[in-house]
Order: C-alpha cells, then structure tokens, then sequence
C-alpha cells in the first residue's frame, strides 16, 4: 500500500475550501484514500472526516493509497496538497 | 415593549411582523421501519435532491458563500454520512429521517468542541444539511426562508448559507440575528440587496415570539420587540424616506448617461464576478462592467476552463450588456491565490510572488485561450482586456502583443492594463502610449505603496484611499494618460461618493463598483460640475494627511 507524508504548509491547513477541494479531488479515484494525522485516520473521500482531523498549518498528514491506480492517485493528492 | 441592542450590519430601517427561522421546528419521529431496503432508497433520493438544490444554489452565486454552499452539498453526499445513516436503517430498522440527524449529529458535536471559531461554524453547516435531507425524507416543508410568503423581518440565531442566497428582498424586510458579525455571509448578502440588518443582537431568540412584531434600525443597530406606536412610526417614517429617496435616485439615474451637472460623461461600471452579480448590477443602473473576475473560472477545479466555456459565460454576459462596454481581467490567481491544476511555489511572500501577468508569461497557453475567448466573444458585445499586475513596459508591451497574436485588435477588442503596482504608476506615461486604457485597482496599490499588508488588521492606517501617497498616484496617473489613454478606477474606493468626486476632478472617466453603491456615486457625480471635482481635487491633494482630506471631499458630499 503506497502511502506519503505531506506537511502542510498553506494558511488554513485543510480547513474550509482547501477541505473540500482535497475531499472532491480523492473521490474522483477509484482507489481507497486515507489521510491521517498523529494515529486518527479518516477516509479521504468524505469531507466530513477530513475536517474532523482537524489539520492545521504546519501539520504533518500521512496520505495512503489502496486498490487501482494507487500509485498514481497518491502522486496526484502529494501534489495537490503541495499547492493548496 | 422591548428594546434590545446588537450590530448595525446593513443600514434602513422596517417594521413588520417577525418570521422566526428555527431549524429544529419538526418532530423527528422514533418509530421503526418494517421495509429498510425501501427507507434506504428513500434516504438516497432525499440526499441527491438536497445535495442538487445546494450546487445549483452555490452556481447563483460567488465567493465564499458559493464555496460554503459547495461544500454543504459534498457533506450531503459524504460517503461516511451516508453509511453510517444507512448503516442504523439496516441493522435498527431507525426511520431515515432520525437516521441521518443522529449521523450527523456525531460529526457536528466533534467540530462543534473544537477551539476554533470555523470548526464550529461548520457544525452548524452539517446540522443544516441533516435537517434539510430530514425534512426531505419526512415530506416535511423547508423552513427556510423560500418558504416565505409574506413581508417579514427573519429572526434567526444565525442564518444558513442556503437561506442566504435566497433571500429575496421583496419579501424580507429586514434580517436580525443573535450571531455573527459584520462580515459574516448575512450582513455582506444584506448590505448587497439593500435589506436592513442586525445582527449579533443577544437574547434576541428569548424575546421574540412567533406571533411578535418587530421594529429594526439598521442604521442604529437596534430592535423593538412589539414596539409602541411612536417607535413604530418613527420607524415607518425612516423606512418611507429612505424607500422614497432610493426611488428619486434610481429615476435620476434612468434620465440618460452618468455625467457631472457641467455634462462631463463618466461612465458608471460594476465590478463582477458572476452572471447574478451583472443582473442586479444592471438593476442598480451599471453602464457597463469596468471589472469582470474570472478568476471563480478557474478555482475549485481540476483542469482550467476550455475556450468554448469561457466564450459561454462572456456571451451570456453580452447578451445582458448589448452595446454596453465589458471589461474583463485576465486570471488573477497565482502564488497568492493557488489552483488545483498548477504545480505552484507559494513562495516566502505570495503577494509579491509569480501571480497575474507573471505567471501567464509562464503559463502562456492558459492565457492565450482566455485571450481567444475574448475575440470570439467580441463578434457579438463590446470587449475590453486588462492584465494585472502588471509592473512594467516590457510586461506591457508582452501582454499587447498576446491578444494582437489571439486576433483581439482586429476585432476591435480594446487593451488595459490594472495600475497596481508603484512602478507601473512611474511609468504610465510609457504604458498609456501603448494602451487604449489604464484601470486603477486602489486596493493593491495603495497596499503596495505602503509596503503594508492590507490583511493585517493593525496596518489598516496604512490602507485609506484618502492617503496623499494614493492620491498622488492617481493624479500622476491620468495626467501621464491624457490624451492617450482613458483612465478607470475599479478598486472599493471608487464606490465612495467623496472618493469618486476627487478621482473625477483628477480625470478620472470611469468607474467601477460593487451595485451597492452604484445609485449613490452616481448622483453625487451628477451633482456636481467638473470645475468643483477639480477645485476639491487640489484642495485635497495639497493635505498632508488622509483624515482632513477626507473629511475636505465628505463636507463637499453632504
């Protein structure tokens, strides 16, 4: 299972639009995405467990890929947290 | 009678009969279900219906209220809200409707406990959204205020987002709420339909009853709760002369082109971000747009907009303005405002990083379909380009060049650039000679002038447009242009009556605001002949301090 730690580096961690814009991208693959922050981990795909988490600038998050295409769905989402 | 205090957030004043918001109005029933594959089906449907009528609201409108409501309808279709919900139908027989409050319930109390202002107010946006898939399912009627069908002042401890951009301001006179602030979605939505507001007003639930009438000063921030008959006709009173002078306004306005009493034309544009914000900028009496943003085009999703789309939504607008002038900035995101599709550096400073122009000169493919847009578009409407941030000839000269290269010259499309940057304002002489028009973004330039970060509460000294350093920029800027190039304003200082009258006196001819203030710049230019703009001009400029030139141009005013 391909996973990556991703520190977050922009203004609101991954609250408000950044939360969702993470949640809606992960949902468009087909592989299962976690994201987890200090042992919490919480299904990517659902906004709702992402702002649970609670992430906020500065913090690190250990994103995990599972299923088709795994690899490339992490390199996207490393990516796209990279540039919130 | 009961008097209650709060914050004056939108100004006027009504008197009518209260309608109270209460989302928990409606009994959530404890009975089980026999058929649960049917109560599942059925939880589905309620959920799509909600989540659709969400996006479709979040597509009315802009900013950050459309990004609250998108965000509401993804947590309507959240997969872990939905198995949960599902999850206690299957093995409980739990009705729908309980099913998925108790589901929400659970992330709403976990955010609602957190330290942070936003965690909690999005608790309040999950139990919105649980409600509103309940009542579904229950074939119980919204609440919300779409359910109002007559003239009314909505009390409510906070409004949803949802409600918000459905207020419909023939029916609501008048918004009080016991939360929020001044800047928070109710009072910027209000203060932008002209419904007087108060918010912030404690004890406001505990006062009110469903049968109350309500007297509510926007201007004072104050609410009467089943108010004697002075207070109410003092109130009616103020309602009737401000209803009666927006309607003189308004027919001035209609009487032919915005000039100064001397017949000096100025041309009176909005500042745009969606198709909704045009319709009611035109209500207001907009001559034209002076700044359409595209950058909602392009944020929120993975890949950028296609030429046909872009050309879509400029046609659409067209459409509205038929020969009025459209003025539209090219994208405007960058290190300071990231989107999905770009690999971007944020960069130790991102207000001084690669954004507007810069990063179209490293992105040129993304400009040049925008800039394609804007020729197709052309065939059929009046069309003006600006890049932003532009800070020197040489990016000047670069950008002419791009939308001659996309065929924008020959059809007849006119080029700008924003004057935002201190170094574009050394040049602009340079830059007018290459340009049909200059547009002035007040707000970043006076930023930039004062190296003062207009985000930071502390600097805001440093951020009036009455400031000598700003003022002097625009006096340079259009003495630089004349007879060159036009010169438009388009930053929120242009929608101040005492600001504008100075800009004219200084040459400016256009200017551009939010439709708020459309009426009230355009009447006090109407009243006034270019000789006394100018003569207020250079008594203003001559101050060195921004407080006594302000207080010069207010007295003009008034």
């Amino acid at each position: 299972m391909p996973e990556k730690e991703v520190k977050l580096t922009n203004e609101v961690g991954l609250h408000a639009r950044p939360a969702a814009v993470f949640s809606k991208a992960a949902a468009g693959f087909s592989a299962d995405v976690t994201v987890a922050k200090g042992g919490q981990e919480a299904n990517a795909k659902s906004i709702m467990a992402v702002l649970k988490l609670d992430v906020k600038k500065g913090d690190a998050v250990t994103i995990a890929t599972e299923g088709d295409d795994a690899e490339g769905a992490l390199e996207e989402l490393v990516t796209l947290l990279g540039s919130l | 009678m009961k008097s209650l205090r709060g914050v004056a957030a939108s100004p006027g004043a009504s008197v009518a009969p209260a309608w109270l918001h209460n989302q928990a109005s409606f009994d959530l029933p404890t009975d089980t279900v026999d058929d649960r594959e049917a109560e599942i089906e059925r939880l589905r449907e309620a959920i799509e219906s909600v989540a659709q009528a969400l996006e479709e609201q979040a597509s009315q409108t802009s900013g950050e209220l459309a990004e609250v409501l998108q965000a509401q309808a993804m947590m309507a279709r959240d997969p872990e809200l939905t198995t949960t919900a599902e999850g206690a139908i299957k093995s409980d027989g739990t009705n729908a409707a309980r099913a998925i409050i108790d589901a929400g319930e659970g992330y709403a109390e976990a955010l609602a406990a957190s330290e942070s202002d936003y965690m909690a107010a999005r608790a309040g946006d999950i139990r919105d959204v649980c409600s509103r898939i309940a009542r579904r399912c229950l074939g119980v009627p919204e609440m919300d205020i779409r359910a109002m069908d007559s003239p009314a002042i909505v009390v409510a401890t906070e409004l949803p987002p949802a409600d918000v951009a459905s207020l419909d301001k023939e029916l609501v006179r008048g918004i009080a709420t016991q939360e929020g602030s001044r800047s928070s979605h109710t009072a910027i939505v209000a203060r932008s339909l002209g419904i007087p507001a108060v918010v912030a007003v404690s004890g406001l639930m505990d006062a009110v009853a469903d049968d109350s009438v309500i007297a509510l000063d926007g201007d004072e921030g104050t609410i009467y709760v089943d108010p004697d008959d002075d207070t109410r006709e003092r109130t009616e009173q103020k309602t009737a002369a401000r209803t009666e002078h927006r309607a003189q306004l308004l027919e001035r306005a209609r009487e032919g082109p915005s000039a100064t009493r001397d017949g000096r034309v100025i041309e009176m544009a909005a500042n745009i971000g969606s198709v909704a914000e045009l319709r009611s900028a035109l209500e207001a009496g907009a001559e034209g747009v002076g700044l359409l943003r595209t950058e909602l085009l392009y944020i929120d999703r993975p890949e950028p907009p296609d030429e046909d789309e872009q050309v879509a939504l400029l046609e659409q607008m067209t459409g509205f303005l038929g020969d009025r002038r459209l003025v539209v900035r090219t994208f405007d995101f960058g290190a300071d405002k990231p989107v999905p599709f770009l690999d971007m550096e944020a960069g130790p400073n991102p207000a001084l990083g690669v954004r507007g122009i810069r990063l179209a000169r490293e992105q040129p493919e993304l400009l040049e379909t925008q800039l394609r847009s804007i020729t197709r578009a052309a065939e059929n409407g009046k069309l003006a380009v600006m890049a932003p941030m532009v800070a020197s000839v040489a990016e000047t000269e670069w950008f002419v060049e791009q939308v001659e290269r996309a065929g924008g010259i020959d059809a007849g499309v006119e080029v700008g650039v924003m004057v935002e940057v201190p170094s574009a304002v050394l040049v602009a002489e340079m830059l007018a000679e290459r340009l049909d028009f200059l547009s002035i973004g007040t707000n970043d330039l006076t930023q930039y002038l004062h190296a003062a970060d207009r985000q930071q509460g502390a600097l805001s000294y440093l951020q009036d447009p009455f400031s000598p350093a700003l003022l002097r920029a625009v006096e340079q800027i259009c003495s630089a242009a004349r007879g060159k190039a036009w010169v438009g304003v388009c930053g929120e200082a242009a929608g101040d009556p005492a600001w504008a009258l100075v800009a004219v006196g200084l040459g400016v001819t256009e200017l551009s605001m939010g439709a708020d203030s459309l009426l009230e710049v355009r009447v006090a230019v109407g009243e006034h002949t270019f000789e006394e703009c100018r003569s207020l001009a250079a008594k203003v400029l001559a101050s060195g301090e921004a407080e006594e030139a302000r207080r010069i141009a207010e007295a003009l005013v008034s």
